[in-house]
């Protein structure tokens, strides 16, 4: 039997004595598009926080292409291929596109292969090729989003991990959003993506959880999740 | 043409001037730190041109370089075993530790070097460029060069190899850049190393002008400080502007009201300015 890419085993988080997450268990098998829904405050972001290893895990195991990580800063999680491109994008100001694309390499060294993914980014995303050289921050949110996305693309990874994929943006823009993410799924990239807009998630993804008050409450393919009269009446406003 | 000579006197002391605030404003621009330990390593690496030159020979100008060299795993480590426990702590904290770092330091080079003025005498003088009235000390123009082309090289590292990348983007967004796989206590303590390298370079080459002395540490942390509030905090053009800036206003200021009061209207004017555009002339406001 083939181990999934990433397994997380009753995950707790907690931000000094305010525990927010309490017991989150998730997998995301390789090649798949899984969504992350729930209603705000619910902890998505903050388990995202740990599964990147940007917060230490109260209680509980990540374990990622088959090994268990170790409770440390993100660059051990860079270096394995778990990339998370965080909610609002945090580009970095006062640095151009091609600065902030390269910045998501950090850690690689092989030169020609890192020339190739950028001209992968700029395929995907013919606006940053024109606008590299403007400050990120200064791009539409769309754009923004691109080269947040396109960032974590140039760390090769092997799961993309993306907080608020649609926060803030146009329908047009999300549909190209998703257009590219199918893409960059296609090529051999495993997406786990939180969304608030549990419609678009649903038809995006193969895989749902839900999460409520810090609990992953219910899985299952995205069909089943939408299916579900309980998700209907709550998420979905039906 | 006393008014164009003391205009040649300001310049020729602005990239000198550049060179002196530029590693101050590096790691109070990255680090969120005010180093008031800059002054005693600008000192430091004075007495370390001073002594190279008086033991082996070695020209102040060719030595500046090697005193950033020197002066860099110093810094890294202070940062790395001393600042770094307290960087998450309120700004006053790291103020009030590199203050006492001061005092331990200046007080250990007047235990070693004690508080006699010292100058390096450069033999043969180097003598003077004289364009029709107006004099130019070769030692000044060398000296503002020389730090000049190190601000430049400074400039280069940040703006296009990934170490200077990085060092930006910690400085914007430190979670962010922990994102990318940046190891930001690393890069902290990298960019402190590279402000007092800088520091360095800029104490060897006062040294070849000017008399150094072991108490004479808070005179260059003052004008570290003008001219990074002059030209904007966190930006090398604005240290360069602000270096040049503060140069030309003592020269003129030392003609006014006569050189012992020089500083004190360069203090004067920060004050001004502070009231009147408190982000600098270049600078931006707020912190991102």
């Amino acid at each position: 039997m083939t181990q999934p890419l990433l397994q997380v085993n009753d995950l707790a988080v907690r931000y000094g004595d305010v525990q927010v997450v309490w017991k989150a268990d998730l997998v995301v098998e390789e090649g798949a598009i899984v969504a992350m829904i729930g209603s705000n405050g619910a902890g998505k972001t903050t388990l995202l926080r740990a599964i990147s290893g940007m917060l230490p895990p109260y209680g509980g195991e990540i374990i990622f292409a088959g090994e268990i990580v170790p409770a440390s800063a993100p660059p051990e999680f860079v270096r394995r291929g778990l990339i998370h491109v965080p909610e609002g994008r945090r580009l970095f100001a006062r640095l151009s596109v091609w600065d902030n694309l390269m910045l998501g390499a950090y850690l690689r060294d092989d030169k020609a292969a890192i020339r190739q993914d950028v001209e992968r980014v700029f395929a995907l995303f013919p606006r940053l090729r024109e606008r590299r050289w403007q400050d990120a921050t200064t791009l539409s949110g769309g754009e923004q989003q691109m080269c947040a996305i396109g960032r974590g693309l140039m760390a090769a990874p092997r799961l993309l991990i993306i907080d608020e994929l649609s926060l803030g943006l146009a329908p047009r823009v999300v549909d190209e959003l998703v257009d590219a993410l199918r893409k960059v799924n296609a090529a051999g990239t495993s997406l786990l993506v939180v969304e608030q807009d549990v419609a678009t998630a649903l038809e995006f993804a193969d895989h749902a959880y839900i999460v409520d008050r810090g609990r992953t409450v219910a899985s299952g393919t995205a069909a089943v999740i939408a299916a579900d009269p309980a998700v209907r009446t709550a998420y979905l406003g039906l | 043409m006393l008014w164009l000579q003391v205009l040649v006197n300001g310049l020729a002391l602005g990239g000198l001037y550049a060179c002196i605030a530029a590693g101050f404003s590096l790691v109070w621009g990255v680090l969120n730190i005010i180093n008031i330990l800059h002054g005693s390593l600008i000192v430091l690496g004075g007495y370390l041109a001073f002594f190279a030159h008086l033991q082996l020979g070695i020209s102040p100008f060719l030595f500046a370089p090697i005193a950033g060299m020197l002066l860099f795993l110093p810094g890294f480590a202070i940062q790395r075993v001393i600042i770094s426990p307290v960087m998450a702590r309120p700004v006053l904290m790291t103020l009030v530790l590199t203050f006492g770092l001061t005092l331990f330091l200046d007080n250990l080079m007047l235990v070693a070097f004690t508080a006699d003025y010292r100058k390096i005498n450069l033999q043969p003088p180097l003598g003077v460029l004289e364009f029709g009235d107006v004099v130019l000390p070769l030692d000044r123009l060398y000296a503002t060069g020389i730090g000049l082309v190190s601000v430049g090289a400074l400039w280069l590292v940040l703006r296009s190899t990934q170490l200077g990348r990085a060092i930006v983007a910690v400085r914007m967004d430190r979670d962010a850049a922990s994102l990318m796989g940046i190891n930001v206590r690393l890069t902290h303590a990298i960019a402190f190393g590279l402000g007092t390298a800088m520091a360095g370079v800029a104490g060897a080459l006062l040294a070849a002008i000017f008399p150094i002395s072991s108490l004479s540490s808070s005179g260059y942390l003052g004008k570290a400080f003008v001219i990074c509030v002059l030209g904007g905090l966190g930006s090398v053009p604005g240290v360069v502007l602000g270096g040049f800036a503060l140069g030309v206003i003592e020269s003129y200021g030392a003609l006014a009201v006569g050189p012992e009061n020089a500083l004190t209207m360069s203090f004067l004017l920060l004050i001004a300015l502070l009231a009147l555009r408190p982000t600098g002339l270049l600078g931006r406001k707020g912190f991102t």
